[in-house]
């Protein structure tokens, strides 16, 4: 199925992007002429990815990269255009990574599919680190089938458990997929997904030992995120639930709505309650795989 | 020193030669030691371009850096600061390093400039520390590395080294920010400054960890 780009561009120049997108094959393009018609096929269409010049007859390209972050934020933007960097206000867009293509390069035409397409197959993953063996852990994570392991009742007793002792607010099992963190079980909130880039555990998991966040307010990485502050979060511990081959699939967490710290002894205490996690998970895959063989024969 | 074939790329000091594509961060808390071994790796030789993101250093002390690391090297190569002015086509300036739209276009812009001239591309920051201290969101800078720097490394088959300068104040553990940054690069290098032009580089990558003694 082609992917569906929107060229943004004025009247003269539209036919000129437009030819150069859909020269690959892969690729169908979505025209507009003004960020208002821009904005009006971003509300009504799917599209993966804009393609915009600077200078429009009702404001400029990133213009139409601000509509789109307002409806998804994740929908990458190639600001195609003769314009120079130093020539573009960037004003009211600072955080707002762009893919710039300076259109008079000789190779312009050729390379804009090119990038379009290295940009929609590369900018879920952009605004979170990730593992460089990323795809192994994937393919390790894809063994679970959860969605048909009975695994709801046990880890929904589990968070139960691991909330009493540790006496916290929040506490859940999550695994980390390519997108989002799936949050299997959870006591004391209400969390079903979260895409990665807003969750503590992508940094978590990226962690040998226990990562323990005493005061969410004074980190960087987190002081600012919404989601976090719509949640009432302040504190956050978290202990990776890693695969037999040695991949971390997902995390054990305890949340609190006031700043906390976790000695020694308790975060040990996390790592077990983890790997817990993991074997109920192993035990379960391994009972489904032998019925499964059973039927088979 | 001339470069080794299309595969790899010259560093001295045992951190190379580096495959393309190799992403490299570099850590430490003594920033002249940081900044001769970031220059051995980005310096390129006869035949390459740089691309390098200067937060702290003028355009022409970056580039006397590299001519030190590599004869010429700072010819061959383009600058884009925080400080100083700007001079001719290859040393360009940003006024506000918290402005990371402008500045992801004009270093995407440099890269594609040298990548006009020549296939054999390397590319580094230097501080990204700074860069971290003027964001309020961290977020930020995972986005603009992830999007702009290791994109850059990853379509040019170059490679790239991003200096952390570990004593800085970047509103956030430390430790744990270093940790997440290395799972993104595909080799870290810990320089610890052992005496007078004296340094220990330990370096993690695929194929394990070793120490190095060199002089800086």
């Amino acid at each position: 199925m082609a992917r569906s780009v929107l060229c943004v561009d004025t009247a003269d120049r539209i036919d000129d992007v437009a030819t150069a997108v859909e020269d690959d094959e892969s690729l169908t393009a979505r025209t507009a002429t003004s960020v208002e018609a821009a904005r009006e096929t971003l509300e009504a269409e799917p599209i993966v990815c804009v393609v915009t010049g600077y200078d429009l007859p009702d404001g400029t390209g990133l213009e139409v990269v601000g509509a789109i972050r307002e409806t998804a934020p994740q929908t990458p933007c190639v600001l195609f255009t003769d314009v120079p960097p130093a020539e573009i206000d960037t004003a009211s867009f600072e955080e707002s990574i762009v893919e710039y293509l300076n259109r008079d390069l000789p190779d312009a035409h050729d390379r804009l599919g090119f990038i379009a397409n290295d940009v929609i197959d590369y900018s879920a993953q952009a605004s979170f680190i990730r593992p460089d063996d990323e795809d192994e852990r994937l393919e390790t994570l894809a063994q679970y089938d959860v969605d048909a392991l009975p695994i709801e009742e046990s880890f929904e007793r589990l968070t139960d458990l691991i909330a009493s002792h540790f006496d916290a607010a929040v506490s859940f099992i999550g695994l980390i997929e390519e997108d989002e963190e799936n949050f299997l079980a959870c006591h004391g909130g209400d969390l079903d997904t979260l895409t990665r880039e807003d969750t503590i555990c992508t940094h978590s998991m990226l962690q040998e030992d226990v990562m323990v966040v005493e005061d969410i307010l004074q980190d960087a990485r987190f002081a600012e995120n919404e989601q976090l502050q719509n949640l009432g979060i302040r504190s956050y511990a978290g202990a990776n639930m890693t695969a037999s081959n040695g991949q971390v699939i997902g995390q054990v967490c305890l949340l609190d709505h006031e700043p906390r710290g976790y000695d020694a002894e308790e975060q040990a205490e996390l790592e077990d309650f983890a790997d817990t996690a993991m074997e109920i998970l192993e035990l379960r895959q391994t009972v489904r795989d032998a019925e499964r063989t059973e039927v088979a024969q | 020193m001339s470069s080794l074939s299309a595969d790899g790329f010259e560093v001295s000091d045992g951190i190379g030669p580096l495959e393309s594509g190799t992403s490299v961060l570099l850590t430490g808390d003594d920033t002249d030691a940081l900044e001769s071994v970031f220059a051995r790796v980005v310096a390129p030789a006869d035949g390459e371009r740089s691309v390098v993101l200067a937060t702290d250093s003028r355009g022409r002390a970056v580039k006397r850096s590299l001519n030190g690391a590599k004869r010429g090297a700072g010819d061959r190569s383009s600058v884009l600061t925080a400080a100083g002015s700007p001079s001719g086509d290859d040393i360009k300036t940003v006024d506000d390093l918290s402005d990371l739209t402008g500045m992801g276009m004009e270093f995407a812009a440099l890269a594609a400039d040298s990548q006009q001239e020549t296939d054999r591309f390397r590319t580094g920051i230097f501080l990204c520390s700074t860069i971290a201290g003027e964001l309020d969101d961290t977020r930020s800078l995972y986005r603009f590395l992830n999007s702009t720097f290791l994109t850059e490394i990853r379509r040019s088959d170059g490679i790239g080294v991003c200096a952390l300068d570990t004593s800085a104040d970047i509103g956030a553990n430390m430790d744990s920010t270093v940790t997440g940054l290395k799972t993104s690069f595909k080799s870290h290098v810990a320089v610890e400054a052992t005496g007078p032009g004296e340094a220990t580089l330990t370096i993690s990558d695929a194929d394990g960890e070793r120490a190095v003694d060199v002089s800086i």
